[in-house]
């Protein structure tokens, strides 16, 4: 940019030469360059003005266009905030397969007073403490009586209540629209759906936080107004549920059960169908957890996801399925079962003596530890381990629970020798009932893993191999004749070729030191139909007995069995399975028949 | 501007102030103050009490107050900017330790006779401490980057702390309108075009990485932003006063359904009825015409402003009336906006009409100095 210099020399001479104040001129010259400054500034100010005025133009216009818009809409009928079927919505349904409601929500009140608008406080108390028994009229009296501008009286009142409340007729008493989460079947499911609770209130809503099982599993997904109230579709069956949870509670009555628990999974999509642990709880009115003692002992108590226990002989079908995988063994191979077994300091025993030898069919079928415990020798720790890791039993299961991750396995910390051959019949590794549900699914459904759900699965790719389909064919005939000829005979459940494996194991003692000798972990795990596997059922009692003999009985087949029996007879219709009945013989031409 | 003033050489002293008061900015507030008093009566089911009466009360004292402010020189007020920046951003730690909570916010501070709100108070100390400053700075500077980077700090720092409380409306306020006062003092357009862009760009980012493995917030949050963004995601939680709005506004068609006959806030659907949530029952009542009537008289108190500012030689004058202008227009064009389901809601109140004493008297405040810089403009000497 060229300037005019402030002093122009020919100008300040001549100046001088005159005689002027040649600083008049520097003057002059400067307030000249200030002036052009000002009006370039003020030119510049101008257009921004003219921008700005044409963004608030462009504000005024939108306002207008979209009121002109609004005003020429069709009016609707207004609604209150308290309109039922818009509540509904804030946290979406949990349905079953087939879409039958397990938790919805209630609309109710809540009621609060505000003493400051209260006519008669004395009468309101007195006629409050009518109305709710619980309530004190003393205390109440005084709470309005105090400095307080709000209280809380009830967080969640029954219509009958409201209408009472309302004929009180007093200004200060007032009610706030409440949602609350109802389960309408009241405990069936209870540990699957868990419970929910209020979060954080206010008079005109409270929020509903799930506190337990896929209630606060799927808590941001049931909250999430995004969804539009799309319900969460679980897997289970709320009529086998049911069903289960029936035949399950006599059974545990009827063994003198402590506890019990029951897992029926879909073993192509490890989708559980029913879930049932007992004892159980309402989830309406979920009960405070346990304070002292064991907390396994409160009904909140997930025993088949939280409950690791030892499984027993259940496990010895991963051992034989894993030699025949390996080409280990043959199903006629022999084995020597004389025992005991001498292993350093440990000797195995078995039940009963079963001789000098037992095919490898047999030793499942009558549930052989010495012959187990020798295939597992074969088969060598390394391998047993990665076998084992292969169908899940070493991390915590991954179903939709928050509970499920905190029931992590409990394994050896060294796994020797003797383990390998203890874990082949299932004692030194505990796990819960769920995990060996699935492994049972992996190996039966063909030899692919599955992922135990909750969700109902559409489709859906099978997981990766755990043993090939002839492996997979061969355990499947050999669980069959456990309760054909085996130590599961009461299994049988006719028309729907039952197969499984029983497994009876000594409870621990809660504050360690050896096991007790009259408590014990009964449980069946079963297959349905065997020869073309659907379903696995798993039942597990809790330390039961069963009087009716000469001596107490403990071992599965007494116990689990039966009331897995029971339970397959009930649901297996209901799951669609049609019985499969022998032809009987042609009957002969009668002479009524033409 | 009126015929009294033709001919006038120098700056009117004494009570001949009065008359070089700029009358048609005084009569335009007071219609729509008067606006709001009806609305206020209409809400209350047809009585004074209890917001009509004490909000003509607060016009009458606010309007002593404008008239205080009018007929002290302009240049007195522009001296005492800093100090009443530095005054407003005491109050506004204040009110974090000592402050009254309402509505989730911790707002209020209790004088005792009046519930002071220092957010308030600060979007106009802001303008002031602005225009101070571009007054005071040398015109070649505006634009060097270090004399940009005070201005923004004399932003941010009342802005952080007014989203503290929280209060993400008078936030967005505070940016805006010190924004429009760097623009109008002439900040090279480049700075806006850099912030603009810069913010486009971290919006589009942010949406764009939703869903990926790299995204940039957690998912809740962007299930916030979908709420804020779209309330019809939630009708009953944020969505209800737009719903309901939505529906007052239709309802009330081009004519409306006459005084005292709206539906919407007689029967309580809207909580706010009577402050942020006011033009729904003018919308309501007197329909497209009295909607759009409003607007105009806002449009025509900005438009007042916007040639005072263009007629006034004294920068700090100019630029203070043109903030106080900008404040005013975002106030009005904010909550139109949130009202008619434009904008997401945030609590901003409709200038002059919402029930609330410290937005009335401080924004009366501000018109008198917009009228002292108006009185007090250098006239050429002839």
């Amino acid at each position: 940019m060229i300037r005019t210099p402030l002093r122009p020399l020919a100008r300040i001479l001549s100046a001088r030469q005159k005689g002027e104040n040649p600083d008049a001129i520097e003057r002059e010259n400067i307030r000249v360059r200030h002036e052009e400054m000002r009006d370039r500034a003020r030119r510049r100010a101008e257009g921004r003005l003219l921008v700005i005025g044409a963004f608030f133009l462009f504000a005024f216009v939108a306002v207008g266009l979209r009121m002109g818009a609004l005003a020429s809409s069709q009016p609707s009928e207004p609604r209150t905030g308290g309109g039922a079927a818009s509540i509904v919505a804030q946290r979406a349904d949990i349905v079953d397969r087939n879409g039958r409601i397990l938790a919805t929500n209630l609309i109710t009140d809540a009621l609060y007073a505000q003493p400051p608008l209260m006519v008669d406080k004395a009468r309101a108390a007195a006629e409050l403490a009518r109305v709710f028994p619980d309530l004190d009229e003393a205390e109440l009296l005084k709470q309005f009586e105090s400095k307080r501008k709000f209280l809380w009286i009830k967080k969640r009142i029954a219509p009958e209540q409201k209408q009472a409340v309302h004929d009180i007729g007093d200004p200060g008493l007032l009610f706030g629209p409440r949602e609350m989460r109802l389960y309408p079947n009241g405990k069936l499911a209870a540990h699957v759906l868990g419970g929910s609770s209020f979060g954080r209130e206010g008079v005109h809503s409270a929020e509903v936080i799930g506190v337990a099982g896929v209630e606060k599993t799927f808590d941001g997904f049931l909250r999430d107004p995004t969804m539009g109230g799309q319900p969460l579709q679980l897997s289970l069956d709320m009529t086998i549920q049911a069903a289960t949870e029936r035949v399950l509670y006599g059974g545990m009555k009827l063994m003198n059960a402590r506890g019990a628990t029951a897992i029926l999974m879909d073993v192509q999509t490890g989708e559980v169908i029913s879930l049932v642990s007992l004892p159980n709880f309402d989830p309406n009115t979920r009960p405070n957890p346990l304070l002292a003692g064991v907390p396994s002992d409160s009904p909140l108590f997930n025993r088949a996801v939280q409950g690791v226990y030892e499984l027993g002989s259940t496990f010895k079908i991963f051992a034989i399925a894993q030699a025949l995988e390996e080409r280990l063994v043959s199903p006629s191979m022999m084995i020597d079962t004389r025992g005991p077994l001498t292993w350093g300091k440990y000797r195995i025993r078995d039940f009963h003596d079963y001789g000098k030898e037992l095919s490898v069919t047999d030793v499942i079928v009558k549930s052989s530890n010495i012959g187990t415990a020798r295939i597992a020798i074969m088969i060598g720790a390394e391998r047993q381990q990665k076998f084992l890791g292969s169908l899940g039993f070493l991390e915590p299961t991954k179903v939709e629970l928050v509970e499920a991750p905190g029931a992590k396995p409990l394994t050896p910390k060294n796994w020797s020798e003797i383990s390998t051959m203890t874990i082949s019949y299932g004692h030194g590794l505990s796990a819960s009932p769920l995990h060996l549900a699935t492994a049972y699914a992996s190996i039966l459904n063909g030899g692919t893993k599955v992922t135990p759900t909750l969700l109902k699965q559409t489709g859906g790719q099978p997981g990766p191999r755990v043993v090939s389909q002839a492996t997979s064919e061969v355990v499947r005939s050999m669980l069959r004749q456990v309760v054909v000829r085996g130590t599961a005979s009461f299994g049988e459940v006719p028309g729907y070729a039952v197969g499984g494996k029983t497994g009876t194991a000594d409870k621990p003692k809660e504050r360690g030191g050896g096991y007790y000798k009259d408590k014990v972990i009964a449980t069946f795990a079963s297959v349905f139909p065997a020869h073309d596997p659907k379903y696995v059922l798993v039942v597990t009692l809790d330390e039961p007995v069963e009087t009716s003999g000469t001596e107490p009985r403990r071992t599965a087949g007494w116990t689990a069995v039966p009331v897995a029996a029971e339970i397959i007879r009930r649901v297996a219709p209901l799951l669609g399975l049609r019985p499969e009945i022998e032809p009987g013989a042609v009957d002969k031409v009668t002479l009524t028949s033409n | 501007m009126s015929y009294l003033e033709y001919n006038v050489t120098r700056i009117p002293t004494g009570l001949r102030k009065t008359l070089h008061l700029n009358w048609p900015l005084i009569i335009l507030l007071t219609a729509v103050a008067s606006i709001g008093f009806l609305m206020l009566y209409s809400v209350a089911g047809g009585s004074l009490r209890p917001w009509a009466e004490p909000q003509m009360k607060r016009f009458g004292v606010g309007m002593v107050a404008m008239l205080f402010v009018a007929v002290v020189p302009i240049w007195f007020w522009r001296n005492i900017s800093a100090l009443a920046y530095a005054g407003s951003l005491g109050l506004l730690v204040l009110v974090e330790l000592i402050g009254v909570t309402g509505m989730g916010a911790q707002r209020w501070i209790d004088l005792g006779f009046f519930m002071l709100q220092p957010s308030e108070l600060a979007k106009i100390t802001l303008v002031m401490i602005l225009a101070a400053y571009y007054d005071w700075l040398d015109i070649k500077k505006t634009s060097h980057p270090l004399w940009v980077f005070f201005p923004l700090v004399m932003i941010l720092v009342p802005t952080a702390l007014v989203l503290k409380q929280p209060d993400l409306g008078t936030a967005l306020l505070l940016i805006m309108g010190g924004g429009i006062m760097m623009f109008v003092a002439g900040v090279h357009w480049l700075y806006f075009a850099a912030v603009i862009s810069a913010g486009i760009g971290t919006v589009y980012a942010v949406i764009v990485s939703r869903g990926t493995e790299w995204q940039l917030l957690k998912d809740y949050q962007y299930r916030r932003i979908d709420t804020f963004l779209d309330p019809a995601n939630d009708p009953l939680g944020a969505g209800y006063h737009i719903t309901q709005s939505k529906i007052a506004l239709g309802s009330g068609g081009w004519t409306g359904r006459g005084f005292m006959q709206g539906t919407q806030s007689r029967l309580n659907f809207l909580p706010e009825k009577h402050t942020d949530f006011i033009f729904t029952t003018l919308a309501e009542e007197f329909g497209f015409i009295g909607g759009i009537s409003l607007l105009t008289l806002y449009a025509m108190i900005v438009f007042f402003c916007i040639v005072s500012a263009m007629r006034n030689k004294d920068r700090y004058g100019s630029l203070v009336t043109l903030g106080i202008a900008a404040t005013f227009f975002l106030y009005f064009a904010v909550n139109m906006s949130m009202v008619m389901g434009l904008a997401p809601v945030v609590g901003v109140p409709l200038p002059m009409v919402s029930w609330g004493g410290s937005a009335m008297l401080v924004l009366l405040a501000a018109f008198g100095l917009v009228q002292s810089a108006h009185i007090h403009r250098p006239r050429a000497n002839k």
